[in-house]
């Protein structure tokens, strides 16, 4: 065998960011989608809810502007519950636009690009780059949500006073929680399709696709066999049960048809049916299986090589 | 060290490589053979992006299971232009060494070593998309290379090089193999691994066929002849007093009938007759050499003779 003469010295110092190694992914993506004048604008657009909902609080508290304004306290949308879950609704609208935008080119790419080898060919996992990646969608989908839903919490808090506080504590929870899982949701299913699409268009129509169609095919449902069941397969649907749950304005039924009936299955029937919504732990059970189903396709797709059999 | 012990991969019922038993010293070993052979695979192993059906791999006593560790030493350069659009040179290493772990002031002196190591510090700051193939395998070598890894696995890092680039990135081995890193390269330009290898490791079908130096395992294959070719004034005069003797296999003369192709089992025999017979016929010599005593040779005579499969 051959002398040499060892000039290489590898690095043999302990790594200084092994636990948050997977946040740099996140880091640079989520400074590459600034780049995008686009996505900037949406992005900004995205506050202006945020900023009409503490308009309205401010009002609520400050008798001088109302009167200003020559606008009664009673005519203002009360701070409640309701107030807080249209808020999460609304933005979640937006967190939904902007996932469209970030995440399907950010695992495509990558395996368009050949390059899993290469941040395999690191100390971090599958998982970590999976997650590191989630980071990115969730980071952004979480400042136009909970973040301001909870400052807006916190500014109607502070101006209400400690009992209010008090009373609407579990509202925290439900701002949080209630985000969370849509935007856990959302970047399972973007990331999902990302892996499986290398078309960052295709992927985002994908993604509208998996939400609209099924949502237009369970009110098809819903219409031919006079029920509510439908809603299951919408996730939008199922998403705002799981709203309106949190947020303790779940109620089961939601109308009755009483009468004759026309419909390609009732032909002029004398029907009485209440109408129910799917219990609400039908629409978690919904969003968990949807859920697994994007961590089974991520943990097939997301290999440093395909095996071509 | 490098060391794989009976490693065998399965893809379901497809063989990947099979009962794999090498030792891998510093320096420059190519891994050759076809599309299929389990080179790929092989390295894979070797980076722990693959596990093994069976068997056991140390990469310098480290385990491919253990990242953590042998991510420190090693380093991979993929065989793709794995390029995030619109990054510079600089940007495209930086990135994967914070990936790495490391902060922002190492990443930006190692990174800066790195592009020194491959010349490239002047194009750094632009965009890898503007770069010529050459400069682009220099990027990808210096992503490999900026952790200051001791192992080194290339795939396939000659594709699509052109001469010039190919005789650079070569040097850039030489360099990098001298200073003591194990560089494990896959490639089926036979000619370059010839030139450039310490060591060879032939596979074919997942099997390794056979591995040692160059012309170590070209003296293996002692039943095969080896054919030389001797330029001189009278090649038909050299080739009928060379059949007298049992070391020649088979005769041939040149195209241009200036040169003489000859095989041989015996080469050091053959030698010693040819001094001998040059100088009663007073031959007016031009070259004598070996003509296929190079790796594709070998290769061919490894894989295509029955004899040769040492499965």
């Amino acid at each position: 065998m051959a002398v040499y003469e060892n000039l290489y010295r590898a690095y043999e110092g302990e790594s200084h960011t092994a636990w948050s190694r997977f946040l740099v992914i996140p880091r640079y993506a989520v400074r590459d989608v600034f780049k995008s004048k686009l996505f900037t604008t949406i992005f900004i657009l995205c506050f202006i809810y945020p900023l009409i909902a503490a308009i309205l609080v401010y009002l609520h508290h400050n008798t001088n502007a109302l009167a200003l304004l020559q606008i009664n306290v009673r005519e203002l949308l009360p701070i409640d519950n309701t107030f807080f879950r249209t808020f999460i609704q609304v933005q979640g609208g937006f967190a939904f636009i902007l996932a469209v935008l970030v995440a399907p080119p950010l695992i495509s790419r990558d395996l368009s690009n050949n390059a899993l080898p290469l941040y395999l060919c690191r100390p971090l996992s599958r998982t970590e780059y999976v997650l590191g990646k989630m980071a990115a969608v969730a980071f952004l989908l979480s400042l136009v949500t909970w973040v301001p839903g909870l400052l807006i919490f916190a500014f109607q808090a502070s101006l209400s006073g400690i009992g209010w506080l008090l009373a609407n504590l579990w509202m925290v929870w439900a701002i949080f929680l209630g985000s969370m899982v849509w935007i856990i949701l959302l970047s399972l299913i973007a990331l999902a399709v990302s892996a499986l699409v290398k078309w960052r268009v295709v992927a985002s129509g994908a993604m509208l696709g998996l939400f609209f169609v099924p949502s237009a095919f369970g009110e098809i449902v819903n219409e031919l066999f006079l029920t509510r069941s439908g809603h299951l397969i919408s996730l939008w649907e199922t998403m705002n049960s799981i709203w309106l749950g949190l947020f303790g304005l779940f109620e089961r039924q939601t109308g009755r048809i009483t009468g004759k009936v026309t419909t390609p299955i009732y032909d002029n029937e004398f029907v009485d049916i209440v109408l129910l919504e799917p219990p609400l732990w039908a629409s978690w059970l919904v969003i968990a299986l949807v859920c697994a189903v994007c961590i089974w396709l991520l943990a097939r797709k997301v290999r440093a090589y395909e095996v071509i059999k | 060290m490098i060391v794989f012990e009976g490693v065998s991969k399965f893809y379901g019922e497809v063989l990947g490589v099979n009962r794999v038993n090498l030792q891998i010293a510093p320096g420059i070993t190519s891994l050759v053979g076809p599309n299929g052979s389990g080179k790929t695979t092989l390295m894979n192993l070797m980076t722990g992006l693959l596990k093994p059906t069976r068997g056991r791999i140390r990469v310098l006593g480290i385990s491919p299971n253990d990242p953590e560790a042998l991510f420190q030493k090693l380093g991979y350069c993929s065989q793709f232009d794995s390029f995030p659009r619109g990054a510079t040179a600089r940007e495209f290493i930086e990135f994967y060494l914070r990936v790495h772990g490391y902060t922002r002031a190492e990443t930006a002196e190692l990174a800066h070593q790195a592009l020194e190591r491959v010349s490239l510090t002047e194009a750094a700051d632009r965009k890898v998309s503007a770069f010529s193939k050459g400069m682009r395998q220099r990027v990808r070598l210096a992503q490999s290379i900026a952790h200051n890894p001791s192992v080194l696995v290339l795939d396939e890092p000659l594709n699509g090089l052109d001469p010039m680039a190919r005789a650079e990135i070569i040097r850039l081995f030489r360099q990098l193999a001298d200073a003591g890193m194990y560089l494990i390269i896959s490639s089926h330009i036979l000619h370059e691994v010839d030139m450039m290898s310490d060591s060879v490791v032939l596979l074919h079908n997942g099997y390794v066929v056979a591995e040692g130096e160059v012309h170590g395992v070209r003296d293996e294959i002692d039943e095969h002849p080896i054919q030389i070719l001797i330029r001189c004034d009278r090649p038909q005069a050299l080739a009928a007093r060379l059949f007298e003797h049992e070391h020649t296999v088979e005769a041939r003369i040149h195209d241009d009938r200036q040169g003489l192709f000859v095989k041989t089992r015996r080469p050091d025999d053959f030698y010693l007759l040819l001094n001998k017979v040059i100088t009663e016929l007073n031959l007016q010599v031009e070259s004598v050499g070996p003509v296929d005593d190079d790796l594709n040779a070998v290769y061919q005579y490894l894989i295509t003779s029955d004899g040769g499969q040492t499965r």
